[in-house]
């Protein structure tokens, strides 16, 4: 692979995505919400103004676990789908196939960072002038937490785009992905706890952690937070089981990373053999 | 002159369904071929298995003296190919596209500038693609497929949907890019491009390569008798006969 090949494709696509409306529209609206998230946070406990970056991550958490999926799914798609005649037109020019799968991942990655940082740089800068900068290295890594979230479900787009080809049938599986990481897995996973008594019920609940990157973020987010006992008993389980705070963080890491690293293999694998 | 495309017993299957059914050519350097025929008689799945977007079922094709699915990247320094429905991104002005298509073919600035110096775009090259007119992006697609590296264009059905002008303008296209010893296939449905710019003619029906001549050859041959266009009509016949 040649590492400029890549970067050029990666650039085209960039400058692609940040000229799309529908880059700057979420930009616009991630940045309203979680400035508005960061302020509008503590109303309910009768205060106004600004969190610290502690509170607005934890109060943004939710809001990043909808949103960035969601959006790097579409994304994705748009990108990895395109038009047949300009698809055409790529892969006939001296490039792998493997270049422009991971160009593209790459352009579309960069697009979404920039955008997604937007808010989270607005708000930063709010919280700093009101709150000061207490937390400022949690909300940092909750910044990363949440671009890495986008990373794999871009991965994700690469292979529904793969398998579906068409990109009415690959919105149609986007979407039900979505729909199954963001809402239904935890049902499944509670539900499979049913089924299992005692101790062999919170081990499948934990190893089925694994099998959800929108539930790995949220816990290595909370555990960044230094916020895991937002989960009571079960909170404090769920670090021993994995081996303490820090390798807890490691392993959703190394986790995430092999969800991006195979979902990229296979997107590799099945268009090695496709016809264009 | 030394045969820069050879296709040899090609095959594609669609599941049950044979796109194109054990195909054998080659195209000398420097030469104008065109693939002829109707609608899904496997001229465009050729074309796209010349340059490796789509995968040979059997048989092999070799760029160059070098297998396309072996080693694709090399290959396919050789060729340069215009789709038939070709789209540029539309918030990309036409001098952006033109250097990121010199860019994968690691042309220098100047030669992608000289590209955009004789597509003659004017006052257009810094204009976005979704403010130019169909012409004008026909334009783009030539100006980038002619990209100075490659000897081999690959152009299908370029002329298909064109207004009069545009078609004109092809055919300047087609003469420049020969008289600068480019080898081109381009494949149509109307003889009288072929007629007017190729060396040879390879005449698909139902996915087989029915005949293959110099247009000069099949022009005598059958003077006497019809024209160009009869010809063709008693291949496309005698096919669909031999299917009954």
């Amino acid at each position: 692979m040649e590492l400029r090949i890549i970067f050029e494709i990666a650039r085209e696509e960039l400058t692609i995505n940040i000229r799309n409306k529908w880059t700057l529209i979420y930009a616009g609206v991630f940045s309203l919400l979680v400035v508005g998230i960061s302020y509008f946070g503590m109303m309910a406990e009768g205060f106004a103004g600004m969190q610290n970056f502690t509170r607005t991550s934890a109060s943004i958490l939710n809001l990043v676990l909808y949103i960035v999926p969601l959006v790097a799914l579409v994304m994705g798609t748009l990108s990895f789908t395109g038009d047949k005649g300009s698809t055409e037109l790529l892969f006939s020019q001296p490039v792998s196939r493997a270049e422009v799968l991971l160009g593209k991942l790459i352009g579309v990655f960069l697009s979404m960072t920039l955008s997604t940082l937007v808010g989270f740089i607005l708000a930063g800068i709010i919280i700093v002038t009101g709150s000061g900068t207490d937390g400022i290295d949690r909300y940092a890594a909750f910044v990363g937490l949440s671009l890495l979230l986008s990373l794999v479900f871009l991965s994700l787009s690469v292979v529904t785009a793969t398998v579906s080809r068409r990109k009415s049938k690959a919105f149609g599986l986007v979407l039900f992905l979505w729909f199954f990481f963001v809402l239904f897995y935890d049902l499944l996973a509670i539900g499979g706890t049913l089924l299992l008594q005692g101790k062999s019920a919170n081990t499948f609940l934990f190893v089925s952690l694994l099998g959800n990157p929108v539930d790995m973020v949220r816990v290595a987010s909370l555990i960044s937070l230094d916020n895991v006992t937002i989960f009571g008993a079960s909170g404090a389980a769920l670090v021993r089981f994995l081996g303490g705070s820090l390798s807890s963080i490691l392993l959703l890491l190394t986790a995430l990373a092999l969800w991006i690293a195979g979902s990229l293999l296979l997107s590799h694998r099945l268009i090695q053999r496709q016809d264009i | 002159m030394n045969s820069i495309i050879q296709v040899e017993r090609f095959t594609k299957r669609y599941g049950s369904f044979t796109a194109v059914d054990n195909i054998s050519f080659e195209v000398k350097q420097g030469e104008v071929f065109a693939f002829l025929g109707p609608n899904g008689s496997g001229k465009t799945t050729t074309m796209k298995a010349i340059v490796g977007l789509n995968i040979p079922t059997s048989g092999r094709i070799l760029i160059n003296g070098i297998n396309i699915v072996d080693r694709p990247k090399e290959a396919k320094r050789f060729v340069s190919y215009l789709p038939q429905r070709v789209v540029f991104p539309e918030n990309l002005t036409a001098r952006e596209v033109i250097r990121f298509y010199g860019s994968m073919r690691k042309l220098s600035k100047e030669a992608v500038e000289q590209v955009l110096v004789n597509a003659r775009f004017n006052g257009f090259s810094d204009k976005l693609v979704s403010e130019f007119s169909g012409g004008m992006v026909q334009r783009l697609g030539l100006a980038v497929v002619s990209m100075p590296d490659a000897p081999i264009l690959l152009l299908d059905e370029p002329t298909a949907n064109l207004d009069p002008q545009g078609v004109k303008r092809f055919r300047e296209f087609i003469l420049e890019q020969k008289q600068k010893g480019k080898t081109i296939v381009f494949s149509t449905h109307l003889l009288p491009e072929v007629e007017q710019l190729a060396d040879r003619v390879g005449i698909f029906v139902g996915g087989k390569l029915v005949a293959q001549q110099p247009v000069e050859h099949l022009r005598r041959s059958f003077l006497e008798t019809g024209t160009i266009e009869d010809l063709y009509l008693s291949y496309v016949e005698s096919y669909q006969h031999e299917e009954r």
